[in-house]
């Protein structure tokens, strides 16, 4: 896997790959005598790859490590094992300043836009620090470039010297966008940029983010768990569940022809607004999912494949992947 | 929760023996031992004995550990100031009126404090909610020494009702009870006022008017026990307040406690007494301190706490 | 400058139109608050008065707060020339009485400062590093909790023989702790705030966090803690002198005078009425004007009338 993946970049590395990454998070709980150490293990080797120039959904339930994943890809959280590469290059073991490079490649956008501003500074100062912390430009320089990324994002310039708490969600969200683009990075990574907005905005929000990457070619994870978000807005879907990746392929694929029945359930869930076309649904708990594998031919395989009772992701088409065992 | 009350004495002891270490230091660091020359007019010699007699010629590490044994064994020597007794007799003697007096203050005060505190936060801005703002801020930003001039300034001096010192009769009682009063219902009014508002401003409340309950009913059942909680917390400092009160109560009105030997034994250099007393206090302290951590503690998840009855 | 920039806005037309009025940021917001509170208002109106009173009492008093320029006329009780009477050792009273704000006020601010820079970092730190360090800095503050504060300076007071500056190191030495842990508490709660994780995102260092935007993000405690330990200096300044190991005679402290005027108390009134009434008036309007910024400052705690 990993050396296929590495052949395959030969020519143009993808943006983003992040190779057999895991997160173990150790949980210490009890009194002195008796101390409990809890392994929780959020993501397991995990395998991504964000082309470029394209935007990737990652979607799965709350708890299901996508957050984490993205926190990971940024080295906001460590991971305990693997590699993240940007742009081809490991970044895994990078010290401060050679990290500080990179994070000008790759950018974030969080969930709550609220306490994403720093309260005591202006717009044009929020929007100016990514410049400001890499030393780019001088002060005028810097709040000129500020100014007209507010314009870009669709606020006028008067918001410069505006406060955060003056502005609603999806202004806010603006934003953080900004900021997040001002240093022109190559990855964007969103995590659930519209869950806390309204619905209305929220559409705004999508088509500002769908617009930026389209002039800037940018390559955007984009996770979230609003599976209608993402079907309008990204190329590839990944789907989390427990801390993995149980089935990837294109969005149109994933919606039509998704073969795990964590992702059956997902669609299942989104609302149908025509009670007559409402698929009958029957909700799964965590356990009852885990226990459902599952299993193809080895005839049903993209290529190759040995047969293991062991599930693991196998590609069943070119641009298809999903978890299964494989029969004889 | 016993592995924290667990954890928490152990670090508050620690705390304790750091803390008796640095109070023995500023002792022996006091200029001016009670033996030196010009205090008193001694030759070498007798000096001399009198240093060994009392052990000031030691290390002072050994002397820090001969005392700390025999504080173990409430053997606090004898007061340079009195050597016809001990210091755990002198102490024993005088506790009785700092405990009644600053007891009866605390009695008085709690109470009458969170009466105020109740009344206020029931008829907000009111003249009563001004009231108790009022007596809260005086009373918590005043200090004691200020309150007793003036309360022995009107009763004593200018309308001579009561008289301004002693221990004795109950009457001379009633001005130093009302100036230790005076530190439990400021604190009282305070925090009563702001737990009772904060807990009418709970949703649960509004669901209570909803049902249609008596406004009796949800102040006495439902507001009143769950603002027990920061009240029972804030206990600690306020006895804390009240015990350094004391000092000032005790100079004042001249009542022969634990304050006033404190302040004398401070100017006569009194290092057995001061040290046992600066002991006794820390102690005092550490043991409020650890107290509310775990009251509070046991409080706070809200587990034993109504959850039968409710 | 990296890349090209993105030259002109392409595209993308501004949705949302320029707000009217002018900008205001959070600190504004807190004046205007504090604007309303009466109580506040008045109490800050207060210790300005009294701190330009201290300040050109030179200029309005023919003697000085030393000078026994009434020896004839000691002890006497307030009169048209003396409008607080005469001391017992012959100086006038309210001159005394007035250079007594001096002795407070300057030991309440130096010392609220003090406190202040030393509970700044020892906060911040124990808040952004967390873990040894917190819980190093936590049990400092324990020591503090447990000693006796006014008691632990007493002994100090006695130690080394009080004085000026000595005030002002002891009440440091206590005032630190509630800004340590006003700091410390803001600065734990912004840690985790998506705009630092996202400054840190950036590559942005922990020096640049802390003093960008946790320290920027605690100023209200940090005004508060200030203002709030600015009347417990006084109240520690006055209580060591009223014990007689505060600030020495002849310079006028309203603690000492109180002491002195507890001995004439019932002849000679006078000595014992103004400096208790100085003090009090002083310590109050402080602690009104402390409570009032810290409603204003953080609307979201109670007391704040909405």
């Amino acid at each position: 896997m990993l050396e296929a993946l590495v052949t395959a970049a030969s020519k143009m590395q993808p943006a983003l790959q992040l190779c057999g990454i895991g997160k173990t998070f150790v949980l210490k709980s009890g009194s002195v005598l008796n101390r409990r150490r809890t392994e929780v293990r959020a993501v397991r080797d995990m395998n991504l790859v964000l082309e470029r120039n394209s935007i990737m959904g990652l979607v799965g339930e709350s708890g299901s490590g996508k957050t984490t994943t993205g926190m990971m890809a940024l080295r906001l959280i460590e991971p305990t094992s693997g590699q993240i590469r940007l742009e081809g290059e490991d970044i895994t073991e990078y010290g401060h300043q050679e990290m500080k490079e990179a994070r000008r490649r790759m950018q974030v956008v969080f969930q709550d836009s609220y306490s994403a501003l720093s309260p005591m500074l202006t717009l044009r100062q929020i929007v100016a620090e990514p410049l400001l912390i890499h030393g780019a430009g001088g002060a005028t320089e810097r709040d000129a470039l500020a100014l007209e990324w507010l314009e870009r994002v669709g606020l006028h310039r008067s918001f410069g010297s505006r406060y955060p708490h003056e502005l609603s969600g999806g202004q806010r969200q603006r934003v953080a966008i900004a900021r997040a683009l001002i240093l022109e990075p190559a990855v964007l990574i969103a995590d659930e940029p519209t869950s806390a907005l309204d619905v209305s905005v929220k559409a705004q929000i999508i088509n500002l983010i769908q617009d930026l990457q389209n002039e800037m070619e940018l390559s955007v994870l984009f996770i979230s768990h609003d599976l209608s978000v993402v079907r309008s807005l990204t190329d590839r879907v990944a789907v989390m569940f427990n801390g993995r990746v149980v089935e990837e392929a294109d969005t149109e694929t994933i919606f039509s022809q998704a073969r795990h029945h964590y992702t059956r359930s997902l669609l299942d869930a989104i609302p149908v607004m025509d009670p007559r076309a409402r698929p009958r649904r029957h909700f799964m708990s965590r356990e009852e999912l885990e226990a459902k594998v599952v299993t193809l031919r080895a005839s049903e395989m993209d290529g190759p494949a040995r047969p293991s009772g062991e599930r693991r992701l196998v590609k069943i088409s070119k641009s298809h992947k999903v978890e299964a065992r494989v029969a004889a | 929760m016993l592995g924290y009350a667990l954890r928490r004495l152990v670090s508050v002891s620690v705390t304790f023996f750091v803390v008796s270490i640095i109070i023995f230091l500023m002792m022996h660091s006091i200029p001016g031992g009670p033996f030196d020359a010009g205090e008193m007019p001694l030759t070498q010699e007798v000096r001399q004995r009198m240093m060994a007699q009392y052990g000031l010629d030691q290390p002072l590490y050994v002397q820090y550990l001969n005392y700390m044994w025999g504080a173990i064994r409430l053997d606090f020597g004898v007061p340079f100031q009195s050597p016809g007794e001990t210091v755990a007799g002198l102490i024993g003697r005088a506790w009785i009126p700092s405990l009644v007096l600053g007891g009866l203050g605390v009695l008085v005060g709690t109470p009458l404090g969170m009466l105020l505190g109740m009344a206020a936060a029931l008829r907000r801005n009111t003249w009563i909610d001004y009231l108790a703002s009022a007596v809260a801020t005086l009373g918590l930003t005043v200090p004691v020494f200020v309150t007793s001039m003036l309360l022995i300034l009107l009763f004593s001096v200018w309308l001579n009702w009561l008289p301004s010192s002693g221990w004795g009769e109950p009457k001379r009682w009633i001005l130093p009870i009302i100036a230790y009063a005076t530190i439990p219902l400021a604190t009282y009014a305070r925090y009563t006022r702001a737990a009772m508002l904060d807990t009418l401003s709970k949703p649960f409340v509004t669901v209570l008017r909803a049902k249609g309950l008596s406004e009796r009913r949800i102040v006495f059942q439902h507001v009143l026990r769950n603002s027990a909680i920061p009240l029972v917390t804030v206990f600690f400092p306020m006895f804390l307040g009240t015990a350094t009160g004391s000092i000032f109560v005790e100079a004042i009105f001249r009542v022969p406690g634990l304050g006033s030997f404190f302040v004398s034994s401070i100017e006569t250099r009194d290092y057995p007494l001061e040290m046992a007393l600066m002991l006794i206090l820390a102690i005092l302290f550490a043991l409020a301190y650890l107290l509310s951590d775990i009251l509070y503690a046991w409080l706070n998840p809200r587990i034993r706490f109504g959850g039968g009855s409710e | 400058m990296s890349g090209p920039g993105p030259a002109a806005a392409p595209g993308t037309p501004s949705v949302q139109s320029g707000p009217a009025g002018r900008a205001h940021g959070p600190l504004w917001h807190a004046w205007r608050r504090l604007a309303a509170n009466r109580a506040a208002l008045a109490g800050g109106g207060a210790v300005a008065a009294i701190a330009v009173l201290a300040i050109i009492a030179p200029l309005i008093f023919p003697t000085g707060p030393t000078d026994q320029a009434y020896l004839q006329e000691a002890l006497a009780f307030p009169s048209r020339e003396h409008p607080f009477g005469i001391d017992d050792l012959g100086r006038d009273f309210l001159t005394r009485t007035v250079y007594g704000a001096r002795v407070s006020l300057s030991i309440g601010f130096i010392a609220a400062a003090f406190s202040v820079i030393i509970g700044i970092p020892l906060g911040a730190a124990a808040g952004y590093y967390g873990g040894a360090t917190d819980w190093f800095i936590m049990r400092l503050i324990e020591i503090f909790s447990v000693l006796p504060p006014l008691l632990a300076a007493l002994l100090l007071g006695a130690v080394v023989g009080g004085g000026f500056w000595m005030i002002v190191f002891i009440a440091a030495l206590f005032g630190w702790v509630q800004v340590c842990l006003l700091v410390r508490a803001q600065v734990k709660a912004f840690k985790s705030k998506e705009f630092v994780r996202a400054a840190v995102a950036l590559g942005a260092s922990p020096t640049y966090v802390v003093f960008r935007h946790l320290i920027p993000n605690s100023v209200s405690p940090i005004i508060v803690g200030f203002v709030l330990a600015i009347p417990l200096a006084m109240m520690l300044e006055a209580s060591l002198s009223f014990l007689g190991v505060g600030v020495p005679p002849p310079t006028p402290s309203w603690g000492q005078m109180i002491s002195v005027g507890l001995n004439f108390m019932y002849f000679y009134w006078h000595l014992a009425v103004f400096p208790t009434i100085a003090l009090a008036a002083t310590v109050l309007a402080t602690s009104l004007f402390g409570d009032g910024l810290r409603d204003a400052l953080d609307p979201t705690i109670e007391g704040r009338r909405a």
